[in-house]
């Protein structure tokens, strides 16, 4: 026998049944999802992906920001991931996070602020990992083929799979089936809202910025990554996409509820107005997703409770 | 109660209350502090707390005396067997533990931590929910405080996803 026949026929018979019967995507969600919630991608093992992004809040949290293993405070709102899979660029405001791929490294190398608190332990993640046979199983079954390396490289490409399976798309809005009060409110947000908060996630993936430029203030927003003044404090338009679940809001987390959030556009609606946009943004909760047992802590893997 | 304690004690209502309803997320980061400052009233035990090791299981666990501060060596996490798996496990090399709370009176009760891990406490009929979670008084060290209401009976506290060996902990009435 060949030596790859015989290596194939080795992985056959070793890998259980559970995870030889997924395809490749398939089998890249899955270990995305274990990564997902994996506490050994941070320093000390504190923290995951969903230590900041709960399912429960559309995969956002419920503080202003969230510090990191260092206890570091965090700069900016934890972001729902709702379709995140057809966004670009990502997070707040930082135009080259173009892929989940990428930007799966800001989080756990990156410094400003610290978050997982991975920088210059990169080596440390295949060590934790590989020593789990059921994770080498994973891998293998995820990249197939004579590269078996564990790498950030794998890590990266198996997160933005599962990312890219967390899709919303079946909120009341989804489902045609709006209240009065809610369709009254869809034709005042189309009025006065949609120019950036427009198509299927509602947001149109642009920097924008709702106040006068502040030098003083601690975040910059998108000037922080471009360095040109017309960019002081503009912000990506976020997704309103569960949006009644990912309170606080605005990028700093200033804003407690969607009243302050309304608000601070300076729109000037009238009461009821407000009142109905509320009601209608209420209808974007999709119930399915934030219940989704497909997107939360997985309870087995290999076919072994964890 | 003295005045301080009424002022005292709406201050923690207030502050607990900021939270309620973001059961189970974290707490927000410590504030910068120049040094450590001992807490007073009813949290002063915690800068004397006494030493105790957490069970690897349910079995195992020590009792949590109320009102006094522990500080508890923990356990390497893979050696540790929840009765329920906690919602953040924590990673390989994270540390956690098993305590026993003994209550004799219905109250609502606070079990504060000296960081950010994961609590769990578990009653007869499983997790309970939190009612609120905020912080200590501030640059005491009290990291975080999570409430729950609780019926006379035993209960099961898990803690998970600690960074260190070694945490502080501390379970008394609310206020």
């Amino acid at each position: 026998m060949k030596p790859i026949f015989a290596f194939l026929a080795l992985m056959a018979l070793t890998i259980p049944p559970q995870v030889l019967a997924q395809n490749r995507h398939d089998a890249r969600v899955a270990l995305g999802r274990r990564l997902f919630y994996d506490a050994d991608l941070s320093r000390d093992g504190s923290m995951s992906c969903a230590t900041c992004h709960e399912q429960r809040h559309g995969f956002s949290d419920g503080n202003l920001v969230h510090p990191g293993v260092t206890d570091e405070p965090g700069r900016r709102n934890v972001p729902g991931l709702a379709n995140v899979g057809r966004f670009s660029p990502l997070t707040w405001a930082d135009p080259r996070q173009t892929t989940l791929e990428k930007q799966a490294a800001v989080p756990v190398f990156g410094t400003h602020p610290v978050e997982m608190g991975m920088a210059g332990m990169q080596e440390q993640i295949p060590k934790r990992l590989g020593r789990d046979p059921c994770y080498r199983q994973m891998f293998a079954a995820a990249f197939p083929g004579h590269d078996q390396k564990l790498d950030f490289a794998k890590i990266s490409r198996a997160l933005a799979d599962f990312e890219r399976s967390l899709i919303s798309r079946d909120a009341p809005f989804d489902r045609h089936r709006l209240s009065p009060e809610a369709t009254v409110g869809w034709a005042a947000f189309r009025r006065s809202c949609a120019s950036c908060h427009k198509g299927p996630d509602f947001t149109d993936m642009a920097f924008h910025r709702l106040s006068p430029p502040d030098p003083a203030a601690p975040d910059q927003g998108l000037y922080e990554v471009t360095g040109r003044q017309a960019d002081r404090g503009r912000i990506r338009t976020p997704s309103l996409r569960n949006v009644a679940v990912t309170g606080p809001y605005w990028h700093d987390g200033s804003a407690p509820t969607l009243d302050d959030a309304i608000g601070r556009h300076g729109l000037n609606l009238a009461p009821d107005k407000t009142r109905a946009i509320k009601v209608f943004l209420n209808a974007l909760t999709d119930d399915k997703f934030l219940n989704n047992q497909a997107f939360s802590l997985p309870q087995t893997a290999c076919g072994v409770k964890l | 109660m003295p005045k301080n304690g009424v002022i005292m004690a709406g201050f923690w209502a207030a502050a607990l209350a900021l939270w309620a309803g973001q059961v189970w997320a974290q707490t927000p980061a410590a504030p910068a502090c120049a040094a450590p400052v001992a807490p007073s009233g009813e949290y002063a035990p915690w800068t004397n707390p006494v030493a105790i090791k957490a069970g690897g299981d349910p079995a195992a666990a020590p009792l949590l005396p109320l009102g006094t501060a522990a500080r508890v060596t923990l356990i390497a996490t893979p050696k540790v067997k929840y009765e329920v798996r906690p919602e953040k496990p924590g990673g390989t090399v994270s540390y956690g533990g098993i305590l026993i709370l003994d209550i004799t009176k219905n109250s609502s009760y606070r079990i504060a931590l000296s960081s950010a891990a994961w609590l769990d406490v578990i009653g007869k009929d499983g997790a309970l929910r939190s009612t609120a979670h905020g912080h200590g008084p501030d640059c005491t060290g009290i990291r975080k405080v999570v409430e729950f209401p609780l019926q006379p009976g035993r209960y099961t506290v898990q803690i998970a996803a600690n960074g260190a060996d070694e945490i502080t902990v501390m379970a008394l009435p609310s206020p």
